[in-house]
């Protein structure tokens, strides 16, 4: 049905080749609107329906059991490797520069606690989670299962999207801090064979203050619900047949991670102005 | 759990069996060209934005994460050391080939996911032409080039965004950065380790890509799980690499 209205309307791209660069630049600009405005529309019906939706506790638990338990395993691998990664070459470097290694774990903590978990988790986050909820609801709707929802006098938002967007919320909260206990044993683990820090003396809480506490909560908050309210968009716009899944799940993840990056830019940027 | 492992198992098995087809190809020099510029184009080309606005934006909050450190050593004068040294070594090619893993490899498999469904694949046997040289190696090549190639400049602007969010929020002038930079603590070899880790990541990536694009079962819902496959084999694989790359080039 919209593959044949696309066909009698001129697309953005048709327009677009009329135009010139201007014309692309322009559309390109269109686009973005457009797509901002799609996620500004879940997000807020998304939360309209948590205050005045149905209440179903099943589907969250499901939900969160989706995302949570089966994100474990991948998260865990990830930054397990991430830690060694960082602590190793850190290590490396600040040898070069200043030989005394006691403040690696303080400094180490610190930035996992503030940005580093929380924004590498996310990002797998996104790549697993956001195409996982895109794929899923990019094929209801090509199969017009969304559709049916709607002819229910149901809105697919309520009953596909809230749901996701509470136990994604919570369960990125929850696999961050998991993952930063991950990132942080396996640092020390590195620490203590490569470079011979004690692990009393790598754990240092010192440098860790309710600022990056804070920054580092909020992060985990704004992620969990970006990733839902953006790859729930993508999802909802597919189009077309297996392709425009394909498209939807590729948009979700790279639009997803932009979104985690740009966040990041913003809260940390906030951070170090709240909290100097 | 064991089925996950045998799964796992499989996963890897066919993705070393199309890495040996793809050499075949290479070795022999059968593959299209067309196809491949045509790769090149698609990947390369369109995704020159993201990886702009990725490697800005990233090279800003790189700074923004080191400011507290380089405010209590009092540190201005190592902060471009500090920031070439992660970008150029880790932060560069992992985050290029992260968004390149969602933007290149995810539409890798979404197309090849569909050409399995609508069973193009199977015209092109009938046809007696080997998909592996007509399709995949091509894409192979152009995914491992727009990886290197994508690092190369993804280094360079998230230095520039390094440099004036240094000058925005630490009052470090650019110069100073500059010079940090390239005062003899950082040289070519950083610089290689990044691009060789492109390099491995730009074969794991597109290896996944086209294997999960190629063993797509069930219509518009198996392309949507296959992508997700592929993200997520992709991002596993670059962080394992990553840490193997990391060890063996410096070990």
């Amino acid at each position: 049905m919209s593959a044949t209205d696309q066909a009698h309307a001129p697309s953005d791209e048709e327009v677009s080749q009329e135009l010139g660069l201007l014309g692309e630049l322009g559309a390109t600009v269109l686009d973005l609107l457009e797509g901002a405005r799609g996620m500004y529309s879940v997000l807020v019906r998304t939360l309209y329906y948590a205050a005045y939706g149905r209440r179903e506790p099943g589907a969250l638990v499901h939900y969160m059991y989706e995302i949570g338990n089966k994100s474990l395993f991948f998260l865990t691998v990830v930054m397990g490797f991430i830690g060694m990664i960082l602590v190793y070459q850190a290590g490396v470097q600040a040898k070069r520069v200043i030989p005394d290694l006691t403040l690696l774990g303080a400094t180490y903590l610190e930035l996992l606690i503030r940005d580093l978990a929380a924004s590498i988790g996310a990002l797998m986050m996104a790549t697993r989670v956001g195409a996982g909820i895109a794929a899923e609801i990019g094929s209801m709707v090509v199969t017009e299962q969304t559709d049916a929802l709607r002819m229910c006098a149901a809105d697919p938002i309520d009953y596909l999207i809230k749901p996701r967007f509470f136990a994604s919320v919570v369960m990125t909260t929850v696999l961050i801090i998991w993952s930063a206990a991950v990132a942080f044993t396996a640092g020390m683990v590195t620490a203590y064979s490569f470079f011979d820090v004690a692990p009393r003396t790598f754990c240092n809480l010192s440098l860790v203050d309710a600022g990056d506490l804070t920054v580092g909560l909020s992060k985990c908050v704004a992620y969990g619900a970006a990733i839902p309210v953006v790859s729930g968009y993508c999802g909802l716009s597919t189009f077309g047949g297996s392709e425009g899944v394909g498209w939807a799940t590729t948009r979700a993840v790279v639009n997803s991670s932009l979104a985690v990056i740009i966040l990041n830019f913003f809260i940390s940027g906030a951070g170090v102005f709240l909290f100097p | 759990m064991g089925e996950s492992l045998l799964e796992m198992a499989e996963t890897a098995g066919g993705m070393g069996v199309l890495f040996g087809r793809i050499l075949v190809r290479l070795a022999r020099l059968r593959f299209d060209g067309a196809e491949f510029l045509r790769s090149m184009y698609k990947m390369g080309v369109k995704s020159v934005p993201i990886v702009i606005v990725t490697a800005l934006f990233t090279g800003g909050i790189m700074v923004i994460q080191a400011a507290p450190i380089v405010k209590r050593y009092g540190a201005q004068g190592l902060l471009g050391w500090g920031a070439g040294f992660g970008t150029l070594r880790e932060i560069g090619p992992l985050l290029t080939a992260l968004m390149l893993s969602g933007r290149v490899g995810a539409n890798n498999t979404a197309e090849l996911g569909t050409m399995v469904v609508t069973e193009q694949i199977d015209a092109l046997r009938a046809l007696a032409i080997d998909p592996i040289s007509f399709l995949i190696t091509p894409r192979f090549l152009a995914f491992i080039l727009t990886l290197f190639l994508s690092t190369l400049y993804a280094d360079a602007l998230a230095l520039l965004g390094a440099a004036y969010a240094g000058k925005g929020l630490l009052d470090v002038e650019p110069s100073v950065f500059y010079n940090g930079l390239t005062s003899g603590l950082l040289n070519f070899g950083d610089v290689a380790v990044g691009l060789i880790k492109s390099v491995v990541f730009g074969i794991i990536m597109a290896l996944a890509s086209c294997h999960f694009g190629l063993a797509v079962k069930g219509g518009a819902p198996g392309v949507g799980r296959a992508v997700n496959a592929t993200v997520v084999a992709s991002a596993a694989g670059i962080f394992v690499l990553d840490y193997f790359v990391s060890f063996g080039i410096s070990g």
